[in-house]
Parts: C-alpha cells; structure tokens; sequence
C-alpha cells in the first residue's frame, strides 16, 4: 500500500496515470502469482503421500544456491527451490504467507521472529529439532527459543570487536583500550592531540552500535515472566550504555555522522575516525569502502564494561518454518542440515561469508585465514572469540522496528541536545508498553 | 460523463433503425468498454477503501503473551481514530505537511508560472531546449532525486558547501530546522517543470488577438501577463495547485530517503510515513487504516476547499 500511494507522491497529474499502469501491472502480476501458487499447490499433493517433496525457500545469504544444489543432488526426495530475497522482499512475507502464497522456508533478522510467532507466521517445530539446542552458541539459540517452543534456527550472528587504525594509535601513543572506561580516556587523549581525530563515531541511524552494547552489559529489552512480557529498556545495563554515550557525546569525543553516507565514508577514509566497535560482518564493508586503508587496521576484543567480560552481539539472521508449510519435518531437516552441518555450514562461511551461529562452523578453516588488510592479522579468531563470551539470556520481544524508530528518533535529537540518552530510554519503555498493552498482551 | 453518453445514443439511433433493427450489442458497448475501467477502479479503489474502513473500526486482541491461537479481531467503533487523534507525533506530522504545503506549493507554482509566461513571450531565446531543461528533472523519478539531492546536502561531500563555505557561509541543509525546507527544495526542482507545461499549454489556447487587442488599448508585455494572461489561465494553475496539494499531504519518498542522510527525518515525519511504521513495520493495520482514512479525509476536505475556491472566483467573472 505504501508503494502505490508513494507512487502519486509526486505533484502534477501524469503521476495519476503512472497510479494507472501500476494497477493494471499489479493486476497481472496478481494474476500470474494465482497461477503460480496454483501450479505449486498441485505439485506439492501430488507429493503429499510419496514421492518427492517440494520446499520453497527464500533467503538472501550470497551463494547459498550451492549449498541448496547440494542438498538436492543428496536428497531426492526433498528438493529444496530457492529465491533470492532483495531490497524491502522481506516485508512481503508477511502478505504472502498470509494469503497462502508464502514461501515454506525464510530468512529473517532475529529481532523479527517475535512478531511472526505471534502473528502466527512462523510453525513451532521443536518436535523437529528439540536435539539442535547444542549445536549452536548459547546467544545465538536464545534467539529461537520462546516460552519452551522453538520457532525456527540460528544461522548467523553478529559478535562485536573493536577495529582501530594502528597509525593513528602509534603516532599518538595511545594504547588499544580493554574497557569503556579507558575508551573515553583515549578518545579525550586523542582529540587533544588531534581535533579532526575521534575516537569513535556515534550514528543516531544505527541501530545495532546501541543494540551491540546493551547486549554486553547484559541487558534484554524482553523477557517473558509466566504468561507475561516484561519490558526493560531503561533498566541498569540500559543506563550503563547510555552513559557511556552521553560521556562520549557531551566531551564530543566521537563524531556524530549518519552511518553507510558518503559523508561517514569520507570520515573513514580521512582518518577523522580511529575505532568501530562493530559486528563481524562489518569488516568486509571496511574494506570495499576504504580500500585505501589496507594495511592500517587492526582488530582486538571490543572495550568491556568495567567487572564484565562480556562481549556484545549486534544480532544475526534465523531460518523459521512458515506458516502454511505442508511439510514442516521435511523443511526443519533441511534447516538443521544447512545451519548446522559441516556442509552446509562451509557453504554459509566461505560463499556466504556469514559469521556462523553454529558451533561446527566456529571450527570452519575460512575463519582463520589471515587478512591483508588487517596487516595479516587473523581477525575471525577474535570475532570468534568474542562469539563465545556473548551473554545467552539476551529476549526477542514484539515490535523490535517500531522500538528501534523509538530509540534512533530520539538519538536524533540527542545529537541535537535537545534530550538525554536517559530520557530517550524513558519514552521508549513507555511507547513499548503501551503498544504491547493496547494489543491486549500481558505486560509486568 | 451521463450526458455524453446520452448524446452518442441520440445519434447511433436514427442509424440503427435505417440498418433494420439490431441487437443490444451497441446498448451494451459502451459498459464493455468501461468495464476495464470499473474492475480496476473497483478491485483498486472501492474495495481497499472499504477494506480499511473496516479495519479502522476493529481491532486485534490478543491475550497474554500472544503466542497459539490467541488473537480475535473485535469491532472498536472508533477508538482508532481517537488514538490517531490523540497522537502527537500523527497530528505533528499533519502540520508538518500542511507548513511544508503553504509554502512549497505557492513557491513552485509561482516559479512554475514566471516560466510558462517567460516562454509565452517572445523574450525567450532557445525555447525549446531550456523549456525541455525545465522539464527534465520530472523525469527522474522522486527515489533518485532524493538521492541526488542527498549528496548536494552532505558537507563533506557536496560541491555547494564547498562553493558557500569558500564564500564565507557555512550552511547546514540537513539541520533541524531546515531538513523540511531541503526536502521542499528537491519536490519543487522536481515538479516545477510538468507545472510550467500544463500552464504553458493553457496559455497556448489563449485566442491571439486578445493579446492584439490589449497592445492596441497600449498594454506592454508586463501588463498583459498580469491582467490577461494569467486570468484566462487560472483554472490550469488552480488545477495545478489541487494535485499539488494532494501530492504534499502525501510527502513520502523524498523524506524517507533524506532519512539515509540525516536523522532529523524521523520515521514518524509525515502522515504516510507514521502510517508506513504503523503498518509494515509495526503490524498494527487497524490503527494504520485509521490514519490513513483520516488523512484521506484531510486530502478530500483541502481539495474541496481548493475547487470550491476556483468555482466562486469563476463565478464573479
């Protein structure tokens, strides 16, 4: 619906006319996915009593058609077909499996399982999996886990270390910070030494620097208390995080920068920026944006709060089982065997690059080759290590995005002054309760 | 549209009776060839609006923490409109808008009209290659504008901070307070030019020899423009203004991507930005369809005004 009103965004008339085409192509299109599920539908009874079982999936981890392929050619009997997910295709399941088209098998951020488990989206399938626990990191399972039912598998995740340029650290004799602590010391040092050169960055669009941290100080935003939601977003690990911010952004230690804008890329790539705390996933990103770089990073255990040793984790994807899945034990074998096998773990890692969420593929050769741009450093040994220091009793909870616009709206306007990091908490926890009331769910 | 019809009738039926009778095939033609026309509009138009009027006046309840089958959808009357119009950030983002209306639309059409009348006259050399320049930027659509836009914003990156910087200004285009003005910026550089076309052609249709007339009673070209041209184009600019004003309560694309560049967008920005969080990314499309009613209603109401504006105007004349 939002994409046909943002098609007459537009003023002066012809936009009208483009509101037309748009319906008559969305006319076929419905026609053509009608006879498309329709074509699907007989496929699948006709394989309801034997022969082979068709499962759709869709994902979007680069290369995992091979891994797909793979499966096929060893299981005839469960083909698996798979259609790469692009862009905003993540916000049409939803329709989709609604509507009986969806696919049997998706891909999904983690922080959206809660809302298809209670949108009846997703299947309980721990008949199918209930000896998998073991087999994956302890945060990662946490996240498939709700109320004794299991509504899907970890496949990747996003453990955090600490990226820092060793020029910029040598040339002011700064030493790499352990704590939050001796974090805030180095960025004051170094914007005394250099006032272009900050210590960090804080990007009030980013979710996942602010998330990561919560995490490590052993927070959760949910968690479930018998038949109840609890809500703590402006608990102590909460306030621990915010003032590590507000000390950060109050001395204008880090740079306030929109994070994945040519602007936060030419900070990168002018040294104005020294560290980033991020996921394992971010290096790559690195390097495609800051090629010129090679040679001038290095990577260590992201900075703890003080008593902790905790790492933080900024989430990763899950594979659930859908609503309206004909062959749920069929789908969950295929999931187990691609998020936790050796095969399809190695496809994950080397073709997709994923950080595995799987204990197996923590062993995976790929994530001990040493890395140019990093001076030869082997840097997935420390996000690796990180991996296993991540609390385990992190909740998903409900309406993670509409929580998420709560908390970066209101970053915006800390980065303004015109608020606190504490008082952006405050309101969140209040709008989260209240929406998670209005529902009709039980909130303590 | 009745009387056209009723007047094709008139004439097709003298013709029929000289051919010897015949069926209803020609009775029924002309609901053959609308009937594309109605199924979509049906099946597009009457049938989602019917669906989210529905929606608006019932919501989902669920019950502890929502897990199994636990949810019923129970008719709420209109507690979804009270919510709607409780909320602050809703009716902020309605304001928002209609600022941005009062200001971006009177500007663009002011703009709008200076071209059309500039290229009227005969002052203009090159016409048709300048009048394509103004037209062009319509057709790149909003998404890449936005983006486009985005850069000339970014102080770091943007060529015009650097041009007002070496002139001693030191401009911030995604500040707070201005951000709404930028984004008014990229829909006007965008819209002006499909504007200034519709004008122009109005102004084609003007008979010269009015134009001759005022000459020999000894108007100039200025005085012309403003006593003639203008008035025998109002019902296009009036026109123009009614989809313009449409187009602003509908401000979605050119904020949601200014959102990739600044966070003094916030998600809750305009009315369909609220109703876009509400929805897709919130899951509640009960209260969404509220908003959206509400700001259908709003659109109706403002282009009501607008037409029964131009129709008392006409009627002095």
């Amino acid at each position: 619906m939002a994409r046909l009103t943002s098609a007459t965004t537009r003023a002066g008339h012809p936009s009208r006319r483009y509101a037309g085409v748009t319906a008559v192509v969305a006319a076929a299109a419905l026609a053509l996915a009608a006879c498309g599920s329709d074509d699907d539908d007989e496929g699948q009874a006709a394989a309801g009593d034997s022969g082979p079982v068709t499962l759709e999936f869709w994902g979007w981890v680069p290369d995992v058609e091979a891994a797909v392929e793979e499966w096929n050619q060893a299981n005839p009997d469960i083909q698996v077909n798979f259609t790469r997910m692009t862009g905003d295709d993540g916000d049409k399941i939803p329709s989709a499996v609604d509507a009986g088209t969806g696919p049997d098998i998706a891909q999904m951020s983690q922080h959206q399982l809660p809302d298809y488990v209670i949108n009846e989206r997703v299947i309980d399938i721990s008949e199918y999996v209930a000896d998998a626990e073991d087999l994956f990191t302890e945060s990662s399972w946490a996240a498939v886990e709700f109320a004794d039912a299991i509504y899907g598998l970890p496949q990747d995740s996003g453990p955090a270390a600490m990226m820092y340029r060793t020029d910029i650290f040598d040339e002011h004799g700064i030493e790499v910070p352990a704590t939050w602590d001796e974090y805030v010391e180095a960025g004051r040092k170094l914007q005394q030494a250099d006032p272009d050169v900050y210590i960090g960055q804080f990007s009030p669009n980013e979710m996942g620097l602010w998330y990561q941290d919560m995490v490590q100080a052993g927070g959760s935003w949910f968690g479930i208390d018998g038949d109840s939601w609890t809500v703590s977003i402006n608990d102590e690990a909460g306030r621990q995080v915010a003032d590590k911010w507000q000390t950060l952004v109050d001395e204008e230690l880090v740079k306030t920068v929109q994070m994945w804008t040519p602007e936060y890329w030419a900070d990168i790539n002018n040294g104005n920026i020294a560290t980033i705390t991020y996921a394992a996933w971010f290096p790559a990103l690195l390097k495609e944006n800051a090629a010129d770089l090679t040679g001038q990073w290095a990577v260590a255990p992201g900075p703890v709060f003080e008593g902790s040793d905790a790492a933080g984790d900024t989430g990763g994807a899950v594979t659930a089982v859908m609503a309206g899945a004909e062959h749920p034990e069929a789908a969950s074998a295929f999931i187990t065997w691609l998020n936790s096998s050796e095969e399809g773990v190695d496809h994950l890692v080397t073709g997709g690059g994923i950080f595995p969420a799987a204990k197996i593929g923590l062993e995976n050769e790929e994530l001990v080759q040493p890395d140019e741009y990093f001076g030869g450093q082997e840097i997935l040994e420390v996000y690796k290590e990180a991996a296993l220091r991540v609390p385990g009793d992190n909740q998903e909870g409900p309406g993670y995005q509409l929580i998420q616009n709560d908390l970066l709206d209101g970053f915006a306007q800390v980065a303004n002054g015109s608020t606190t990091f504490s008082e952006v908490l405050d309101e969140a926890q209040e709008n989260t309760v209240q929406r998670l009331s209005d529902q009709g769910l039980s909130v303590k | 549209m009745s009387a056209a019809t009723a007047s094709t009738a008139s004439r097709t039926r003298p013709r029929r009776r000289l051919r010897g009778g015949g069926g209803g095939g020609e009775r029924t033609a002309p609901y053959v060839f609308l009937a594309p026309f109605v199924l979509l509009f049906i099946g597009f138009l009457v049938v989602p609006i019917g669906l989210a009027i529905w929606n608006s006046l019932h919501t989902v309840r669920r019950s502890g923490l929502g897990f199994g089958s636990a949810s019923e959808t129970v008719f709420t009357g209109l507690s979804n409109y009270t919510e709607a119009l409780t909320d602050a950030e809703f009716l902020a983002g309605l304001g928002r808008v209609l600022l941005y209306g009062v200001v971006q639309v009177p500007v663009m059409l002011a703009l709008a009209l200076t071209l059309a009348l500039l290229f009227d006259s005969a002052a203009v050399r090159f016409k048709r290659f300048l009048q394509l320049s103004v037209f062009l930027p319509y057709a790149v659509p909003a998404v890449v504008a936005a983006l486009l836009w985005g850069f000339l914003y970014q102080p770091q990156v943007s060529p015009v901070v650097d041009v007002l910087r070496s002139l001693g200004a030191d401009p911030d285009f995604l500040a707070p307070g201005t951000v709404l003005w930028s984004i008014a910026n990229v829909t006007v550089w965008s819209v002006t030019g499909v504007n200034m076309i519709i004008i122009f052609s109005a102004l084609q249709t003007v008979p010269r020899d009015i134009y001759e007339a005022a000459r020999i009673d000894g108007a100039g070209e200025f005085r012309t423009a403003l006593r003639i041209k203008i008035p025998m184009v109002a019902p296009a600019i009036i026109l123009t203004a009614l989809f313009s004003v449409i187009g602003t309560l509908q401000l979605f694309n050119e904020p949601m991507v200014m959102r990739s560049v600044t966070s003094n967008v916030s998600s809750e920005y305009t009315p369909n930005m609220m109703i876009f969080s509400t929805t897709t990314q919130g899951g509640n499309i009960n209260l969404g369809s509220a908003m959206a009613i509400l700001l259908g209603l709003v659109t109706f109401a403002l282009s009501v005004a607008v037409s029964v504006a131009s129709n008392r105007r006409g009627g002095k004349r």
